[in-house]
């Protein structure tokens, strides 16, 4: 049988919203989507985590997970029961640029739906109870995150890529001295300023045949008062630290493997040098079992599962971060060949490997849109980004006419060469195998 | 009322099942393979070894290259992958409509031309990224292997269950190209395994294609032993204690259930959801929200085809809190669950969060493939994507009972305990 023929892909763009305000200001984007019969809703409400006080950090995020447990209308147990017995599921959380609440909820059930999401947001009244509780928890969370390799090397990336002044480089949930220091009166304040229908946006995608949408929504998130809410200051990228560029080692001993991660300051995606060539690069680099770190750490050696390369863009600035685990005893030699490719792709990328990148990343964008919620996730991502409707279809565009001049200049000027490592792994064993291999200071710190 | 997903399935003369079922809503069609073998196979001394077959598949076949399958189908806006499970293997690819016969041309090649290809280095370089694999998701994880204790804590030694589909590291190292041969043959083969095509191709067009790049690949004469007869549950309870350096103490008390696709597997599904499976359950109210000794309650059942199935509760003790407090307080409301049966609430509660979940599942072309493959692979009956919500919904309060009583009796438990080492213990070794 001969290999077949490959036909080109017919033209796709992004699924179009249609644009409402309701009476108190809140902005609805609705996608209808046929044939979608559980409908994602998001509410985006843009917040600034740089404006919670240093001693309370994480007020932000326990106000948010504490907005379903119990409303003037209803206790936690009522709303957690009416909640599933309309078979919705909630989520909320907060990132660097806003507060995001995600509800997904089959066609029927949407108006009840509308309601409890607009009680939700509009009035918590943050029970004594359930804010202990949840203050707990998340002292419980952070010494799960501490035992976990991958979220213990995440946080050391943050405070050394950071600025020590940057709310960046400290945990967006808080530490155990800031959430300990957290009181019900925090939480309520917290909400009354920061949460309200000013500047927020309520993104709505499913099949919506035969539902009267805007009705719903206006007779419930539509009478979304917030008097004291205040909207946030225009969104700063983050300080990188000066000294970001050494390594640091988080010591834990007789671990079996070293969780790698590589990261440097990089671009939002309202980069005036254009957001399209950065998911090229990364999968170039690191997207696939092909790409140039995987093609020798994975399938040439066998050191490792898997590493991955990624842009994450934050609401203003971001980061270029690579990360992976090997096994303890080849780590300096997976480190040393880790950042000597990382290095080398400065010195530009081949024809087949844009074309590759490019074909990949257009060629997947239907299948990668093709549910409700993810297209309500990535509207909802524009909304908080600040970004046009049509972005994601104009950046497929410019992917498309991407040249290895773009590419190679976009990842030059993230890829600088001053890299922030972090290592989490046996430090004994570690720390004397990354001699000569690595630039820059070598620190260790405890768990 | 059942779903309408539209499903057209035939049997071409070598035994490969095709299902095809329709959906042109976006240009992609995502071809998805379950073939008939996962970890429940495996022989003793060689566990592990379906999944680094898996793993195989992806260096090369007769006419392909190793790493090619990845890098042709990515190239043309591919997504795919592979996983290995107790009862199967499944391979899958999304690709735009014009890349479909460029897929079916790969999966072709390998699933019928494999063994042109294989060579030791790609098995030595493989069973280095699955040790790889093992080490990050099991071994370098807090309660990363109290799974697997719990398989061997509920079922017998040398059951097809009793060890988990990542294997152990002996095993890995003792897989040869033997091994790979002789698996390859006895396993793969069409008439062990079912193609579907979900997505932006019409039925006739389907079978056409499939036939054409398939058509070839000979059957084998295979005599699959019927399944086992289905397990009974625990006599006793069974306990089995870690002490690692892990956050807070955790129980999983695991119990078996009967077997996937069964009516009593259903109630018993709803029997976990009633106790733990929701933000609503009666372990979250008690233990999480009033009394909240503990900061986390899940339950979960996952149905098996070979006589028996596995449900457990994971419950994250608080810190100061005593685990042998909130596994009393489980037998408790098992008790209680078993002579009072779920509210009204409970029950609608359950029946609405599975049809949520079932139907955000279906939303997507690639989960809506995979299921179609499963149940025509394990149940020969593809149409359970469009009728598994009304069996839930069938789901009566005496069958709750019925099968609480029967499945979740406290004294059929299998506990497996991670806990804090002792700060004594820790002074000793310091």
């Amino acid at each position: 049988m001969t290999r077949p023929v490959v036909a080109p892909p017919a033209p796709w763009s992004f699924p179009a919203a249609t644009e409402h305000v309701l009476p108190n200001g809140l902005r609805v984007l609705l996608h209808d989507l046929p044939g979608q019969y559980v409908l994602s809703m998001r509410a985006v409400v843009p917040t600034s985590l740089a404006t919670e006080d240093r001693e309370v950090e994480g007020v932000s995020s326990m106000m948010a997970r504490l907005l379903d447990e119990g409303t003037q209308e209803h206790d936690p147990e009522e709303f957690a029961e009416l909640l599933e017995r309309h078979g919705m599921a909630i989520g909320a959380g907060v990132s660097d640029g806003g507060l995001l609440v995600d509800v997904d909820v089959p066609q029927s059930h949407l108006g009840t739906a509308a309601h409890l999401v607009t009680a939700a947001l509009a009035t918590p009244v943050f029970p004594e109870d359930e804010v202990r509780r949840i203050l707990r928890s998340r002292l419980a969370e952070i010494e799960q995150e501490r035992a976990s390799a991958a979220h213990r090397a995440a946080r050391e990336v943050a405070r050394t890529l950071w600025a020590d002044t940057d709310r960046a480089s400290r945990p967006t949930a808080g530490t155990v001295e800031t959430v300990s220091a957290i009181t019900r009166d925090h939480l309520v304040e917290r909400h009354a300023r920061t949460v309200g229908p000013r500047g927020a946006t309520l993104v709505l995608a499913g099949d919506l045949t035969g539902l009267p949408v805007l009705d719903l929504l206006t007779d419930s998130l539509g009478a979304w008062e917030a008097p004291d809410h205040v909207p946030p200051p225009a969104a700063l990228a983050p300080v990188p630290a000066a000294d970001r560029a050494r390594v640091v080692v988080v010591d834990r001993p007789g671990a079996v493997q070293t969780e790698i991660v590589v990261a440097c300051p990089g671009p939002d995606r309202s980069t005036p040098h254009g957001w399209a060539p950065h998911p090229v690069a990364s999968f170039v680099v690191g997207g696939s079992p092909g790409a140039r770190l995987d093609a020798v750490l994975r399938e040439e050696k066998g050191y490792t599962y898997g590493v991955r390369a990624a842009f994450r863009p934050r609401v203003a600035g971001g980061s270029f971060v690579t990360s992976g685990s090997v096994r303890s005893e080849v780590t300096g030699e997976a480190v040393e060949i880790l950042l000597g490719i990382l290095d080398g792709a400065r010195d530009g990328f081949t024809a087949t490997e844009l074309r590759t990148g490019v074909d990949f990343v257009g060629k997947t964008a239907p299948g990668r849109y093709a549910t409700a919620d993810a297209v309500a996730d990535e509207t909802a991502a524009l909304a908080l980004e600040g970004l046009p409707l049509d972005f994601t279809t104009r950046n497929l565009a410019a992917v498309a006419a991407l040249t290895l001049e773009d590419l190679d200049a976009a990842y030059r000027r993230t890829a600088t060469g001053e890299w922030t490592v972090v290592l989490v792994g046996d430090a004994a064993s570690v720390v004397p195998a990354l001699e000569g291999r690595v630039p820059g200071p070598v620190t260790t710190v405890g768990r | 009322m059942p779903l309408d997903y539209p499903i057209h399935r035939r049997t071409l003369p070598n035994g490969l099942r095709v299902v095809v079922s329709p959906d042109h809503t976006v240009p992609n069609v995502t071809v998805n393979l379950w073939v008939g073998v996962g970890s429940r196979h495996e022989q003793a001394g060689r566990t592990g070894f379906a999944h680094l077959f898996e793993h195989l598949m992806f260096q090369g076949s007769r006419q392909v290259r190793s790493g090619e399958h990845f890098e042709a189908l990515m190239a043309e806006g591919g997504r795919l992958n592979a996983t290995t499970w107790f009862d199967r293997t499944n391979y899958f690819e999304t690709v735009p409509t014009g890349a479909l016969e460029l897929a079916l041309w790969l999966e072709a090649d390998r699933h019928g031309h494999l063994l042109d290809a294989v060579s030791q280095e790609n098995l030595d370089n493989q069973r280095d990224v699955v040790k790889e694999e093992k080490r990050q998701r099991y071994d370098n994880q807090p309660y990363g292997n109290a799974l697997i204790d719990v398989y061997a804590a509920v079922f017998p030694e040398g059951h097809p269950y009793h060890h988990p589909t990542i294997g152990s590291m002996e095993d890995l190292d003792a897989a040869s190209l033997e091994d790979v041969h002789a698996f390859f043959r006895r396993h793969y083969a069409p008439d062990n395994t079912v193609l579907t095509l979900c997505g932006d191709i019409d039925p006739d067009t389907g079978f056409a294609l499939v036939e054409r790049y398939f058509g070839d690949l000979d059957a084998r004469v295979q005599d699959p032993r019927p399944p086992l007869a289905q397990l009974e549950p625990l006599t006793d309870p069974v306990r089995v204690e870690r002490r690692e350096a892990v956050p807070n103490d955790r129980l999983h008390v695991a119990f078996r259930l009967p077997v996937d696709e069964s009516d009593e597997l259903v109630a018993a599904t709803v029997a976990l959801d009633c106790l733990g499976g929701l933000s609503s359950s009666r372990l979250v109210r008690r233990l999480v929200r009033r009394e909240q000794t503990a900061v986390g309650v899940h339950a979960t059942a996952w149905g098996f085809v070979d006589g028996v199935s596995l449900g457990f509760v994971v419950l994250d003790v608080a810190p100061g809190s005593d685990p042998a407090d909130l596994e009393a307080a489980l037998v408790e409301e098992l008790e209680r669950l078993a002579a009072e049966g779920p509210t009204e609430a409970e029950l609608e509660a359950s029946v609405a969060q599975s049809e949520r979940a079932w139907l955000s599942a279906l939303a997507s072309q690639e989960e809506r493939a995979d299921l179609l493959s499963r149940y025509t692979l394990l149940h020969d009956d593809p149409d359970v994507v469009n009728t598994h919500l009304d069996r839930v919904r069938a789901v009566t309060a005496d069958d709750v009972v019925a099968a609480t009583r029967r499945w979740l009796d406290p004294r059929s438990r299998a506990v497996v305990a991670y806990l804090v080492p002792d700060a004594a213990d820790e002074e000793a070794v310091a």
